[in-house]
């Protein structure tokens, strides 16, 4: 069967077994992986792989199978353990599918791996990186070629499809001279062609930079009020943070912060912050939400006033709130009016946040964490990088404290950011 | 898994190979406030190949298991180490080989629970709780089931069949404290299927209880202070010390990218009173929580002696780091998939007990804190940890006092190993999370409570 006929024959089989609602997710991707290992070329890895998901309601009931075998017999059998699941499950009337959309088909990123022109890239990475930055150790490098085809039907008539490829780099390091060792470090990076040597890619050069002068970080004692500023890089893992309590989890718990926030301002007027899965800006998006909707761009913060939660259909329906236009991530952010180093010159005492390595907040927003691969700021310049340093605070404190946003951002292939300053952190040494 | 039978294809190998057959099955069920809101089953299974020419790796997979396709990827592993091979131009190790033949099945011999009837299990666990514990405003009740099976055979002589499973029930429960949202979660369950694990509900009932009292008091609890305390770490937190912030260091894949363990062998690490062992497959005496009898390269496992009376002595190995750094392979190849390539991970991963009474360390802290359970945590090659930790007590003048809510310990940890002044006679498994490297895989760890100074993260 041809690919986008299994989706077909599956909604099918569902809808004769006695299912009176049904969808279909069949996934194809093909991944081609080169891994630099201790900085050497390592392993040349090629997958294949497939994943067929069938989701079933009978009387609200809902069951979930997922599969990586598309033909006939495997998924005859999926389709009766998905009965059998949907029958032993108890009736939750938030359990739906998507309405009739029109049928349409979404295409992004190249056709074909050029595997040969990886294997230059990485080389001249393995090359640059040892020259321009001795001391620094490349422990890994993965560079691949993913690209992923989607075929989504259900038993409303919703027939989507979309094929995205994309070149994903991944260098991991640290540094050493003699005993002395930085923390290691690392970036994601994603780009629709290999137009550029990996290290003129995202922050990719500049961390490694970093990482070279952090083999000297300093500790420092005690404990002090003060500005961050967080990077793009550690932008990144603190959007995720703060989005999970606008998704489905703790919506419908009733415990987010942001319950009863929709059109509140939750943050400083100086924050927009959108979710971009079809922006040509990005090289990885997607045009198919999870729950299969054809996804459209939005606006989940305007000028620090919360614009949409980020629900799918299941956790609109139980919250009876309003669904996200998408899945979420694709995030950019809007620029602000300020240079980086106008926002340095302006800070008297502070953290230059680069990695945030914490436990996962509370359910109220408190999170500590350690500063990683980070810089100590005194009277406007960057001092020192530092070492065993924490950092305290509140996620709703940390958005309505933004105190600038840089004019400057990096484009990540995923997400785009700038730098955004913080003020009344709590910040402390041994 | 339908029974394969690999060894006629070593024919076909041309250079050093691995080939291997595996079948990951998954079966999720989560129950929040009543509603079930997780009811899926997923099975992902294929081959997959890796050669080894001169010096450089090359993997294929599929997820179609027949004979052209376990020919097929077989050529694509060799093309690929072949192609990069001829670029680089490389000598390469010669891998070492320490063969074996397993065959080992950890699957129930119990008539299988249907999805039916799990269901009413963990509805009658989040019944239990609605009715019981009154300041409970959300609660939480997952299953999830995770076997792996495996057949492996390599070009130098071992054939192995594996099927581990792991069963883990995780409860989460929510209380509001002058308006805020205060949670705590526990873990029940580890290696094994569910019917080997779960009698009856009732039979967590006591734990339920405990747990419900916890988080009352961590509701009703304080923030620390910051700063360098003196800390009793129990059994989790030993164990996640163990992973994260010593095991890691001492991977030889993160030891050759500049982990400072690498300028630490038979030095003094830590105190005397800490002995540290990656295990295999059975420890003191008992199967291990994540058994590897043999690895996904073939290796017959060994336990790893890290740390002994405080010198690091070893580090873990596959067959490549092993030829690099001139020592045996320890057995610590594992991919989590069909599609990945083994990586060297941790298996079970512990401190030994001591002598101490945990009450009598307790009772030794003027001003302090005990800390029982984590959230997640993070390691460095520089040992700089961290971890999340969600219950804990003070310790004032030797006794227990309020909870503490959620907050994060840090420090190095080839300093802080050697403030351990005790170390408690017990020993206790967790086998609830997941190591995160390139890949995921289940891991063992564990240990016995520990005495120790610790950077403890405030408000």
């Amino acid at each position: 069967m041809k690919k986008r006929d299994i989706t077909e024959y599956s909604v099918e089989a569902m809808r004769k077994a006695g299912l009176q609602r049904s969808e279909c997710l069949l996934r194809d991707t093909r991944k081609d992986e080169l891994n630099v290992d201790s900085g050497e070329m390592s392993l040349l890895r090629t997958t294949d792989n497939t994943s067929l998901i069938l989701t079933g309601i009978l009387d609200d009931k809902k069951g979930t199978i997922s599969i990586n075998k598309i033909d006939r017999l495997s998924i005859d059998e999926a389709v009766t353990t998905v009965l059998d699941l949907a029958k032993s499950s108890e009736a939750d009337s938030a359990n739906d599918i998507p309405p009739s959309q029109p049928a349409a088909e979404f295409e992004r990123g190249p056709v074909a791996v050029d595997l040969d022109l990886m294997y230059s890239r990485m080389k001249d990475f393995i090359k640059y990186s040892g020259e321009r930055y001795p001391s620094l150790i490349l422990e890994q490098a993965i560079l691949d070629f993913t690209n992923t085809h989607k075929y989504y039907r259900n038993s409303n008539g919703v027939d989507l499809q979309s094929r995205c490829s994309s070149y994903n780099f991944s260098p991991m390091f640290t540094s050493k001279e003699g005993t002395d060792t930085s923390s290691f470090n690392y970036v994601a990076i994603s780009t629709a062609e290999l137009d550029r040597n990996l290290h003129e890619c995202g922050t990719v050069d500049l961390l490694m930079r970093q990482s070279t002068e952090q083999v000297r970080s300093r500790e420092f004692q005690g404990k002090f009020n003060g500005d961050i500023i967080i990077t793009p890089d550690c932008l990144g893992s603190i959007l995720q943070m703060i989005v999970s309590y606008l998704s489905d989890y703790p919506m419908i718990k009733g415990t987010s912060i942001f319950q009863d926030s929709l059109g509140m301002q939750i943050a400083d007027p100086q924050l927009t912050l959108h979710s971009r899965p079809l922006s040509d800006e990005l090289a990885e998006g997607y045009f198919i939400t999870y729950d299969g909707f054809k996804a459209e761009n939005s606006t989940i913060i305007s000028e620090g006033i919360l614009k949409s939660f980020l629900l799918s259909l299941y956790g609109a329906n139980k919250t009876e709130k309003t669904r996200a236009v998408n899945s979420g991530g694709a995030y950019v952010v809007d620029p602000g009016e300020y240079t980086f180093d106008e926002m340095t010159r302006s800070v008297e005492r502070g953290i230059l946040l680069c990695r945030f390595a914490g436990g996962m907040p509370s359910e109220s927003g408190d999170f500590s964490a350690v500063a990683k691969n980070s810089y100590y700021i005194e009277n406007g310049e960057v001092a020192y990088p530092v070492k065993e340093i924490m950092i305290s605070g509140n996620l709703l404190n940390l958005l309505k404290n933004i105190k600038r946003i840089s004019s400057e951002r990096v484009n990540f292939g995923d997400a785009v950011l700038p730098w955004i300053q913080v003020e009344n952190m709590t910040i402390f040494g041994k | 898994m339908k029974p394969v039978e690999l060894g006629s294809y070593t024919e076909l190998f041309s250079e050093y190979t691995e080939l291997r057959v595996q079948e990951n099955r998954t079966l999720n069920i989560a129950i929040v406030d009543g509603d079930v809101m997780g009811n899926s089953r997923a099975t992902g299974s294929g081959v997959s190949a890796r050669t080894f020419s001169k010096g450089i790796w090359g993997f294929a997979s599929n997820p179609i298991i027949d004979d052209e396709s376990i020919r097929n990827v077989i050529r694509a592993a060799t093309r690929n180490s072949q192609f990069l091979a001829g670029k680089e131009n490389r000598a390469g190790y010669i891998l070492p080989s320490s063969p074996g033949r397993s065959s080992e099945d950890f699957s129930t011999k119990k008539i299988r629970l249907t999805q039916k009837e799990l269901i009413e299990f963990m509805m009658e666990i989040d019944g239990r709780i609605e009715s019981k514990f009154s300041r409970v405003v959300s609660r939480t009740s997952a299953f999830q089931l995770l076997d792996m099976e495996k057949y492996l055979v390599t070009s130098d002589g071992s054939s192995v069949y594996s099927m581990i499973p792991r069963s883990v029930l995780y409860i989460s429960l929510s209380t509001e404290y002058k308006g805020e949202s205060v949670e705590l979660f526990d873990v029940y369950g580890g290696m094994g299927q569910f019917e080997d694990l779960f009698s009856t509900p009732e039979a967590l009932f006591d734990k339920m209880d405990e747990h419900y009292e916890h988080l009352i008091r961590k509701a009703e609890g304080v923030y620390p202070d910051s700063g360098i305390k003196d800390c009793i770490l129990d059994a989790d937190l030993a164990g996640i010390l163990s992973h994260e912030a010593i095991g890691h260091t001492t991977e030889a894949d993160l030891v050759r990218g500049g982990s400072v363990a690498g300028d630490y062998m038979d030095q003094q690490v830590a105190s005397p009173l800490v002995t540290l062992v990656d295990f295999a497959s059975r420890a003191l005496g008992e199967i291990c929580p994540v058994p590897v009898f043999i690895d996904d390269e073939g290796t017959v496992a060994e336990d790893a002696v890290i740390i002994e009376n405080g010198i690091l002595k070893r580090y873990m190995h596959n067959k490549e780091s092993a030829a690099s750094f001139n020592a045996r392979p320890t057995g610590n190849a594992r991919a989590y998939r069909f599609s990945d390539e083994p990586i060297i991970r941790m298996r079970n991963t512990v401190l030994l007990p001591g002598k101490s009474k945990l009450e009598d360390m307790i009772a030794s802290v003027d001003n302090g804190y005990y800390l029982m359970k984590p959230s997640n945590g993070e390691a460095d090659t520089t040992s700089e940890f961290m971890f999340g930790v969600v219950q804990g007590y003070e310790i004032r003048k030797g006794r227990l006092g309020r909870a503490i809510r959620d907050t994060t310990i840090s420090g190095v940890a080839f300093d802080m190993l050697k403030t351990i002044t005790a170390v408690s006679d017990d020993i206790k498994w967790t086998n609830g999370g997941m190591c995160g490297k390139k890949q995921p895989i289940p891991v063992g760890m564990g240990g016995p409570a520990v005495k120790c100074r610790i950077n403890i993260g405030g408000k």
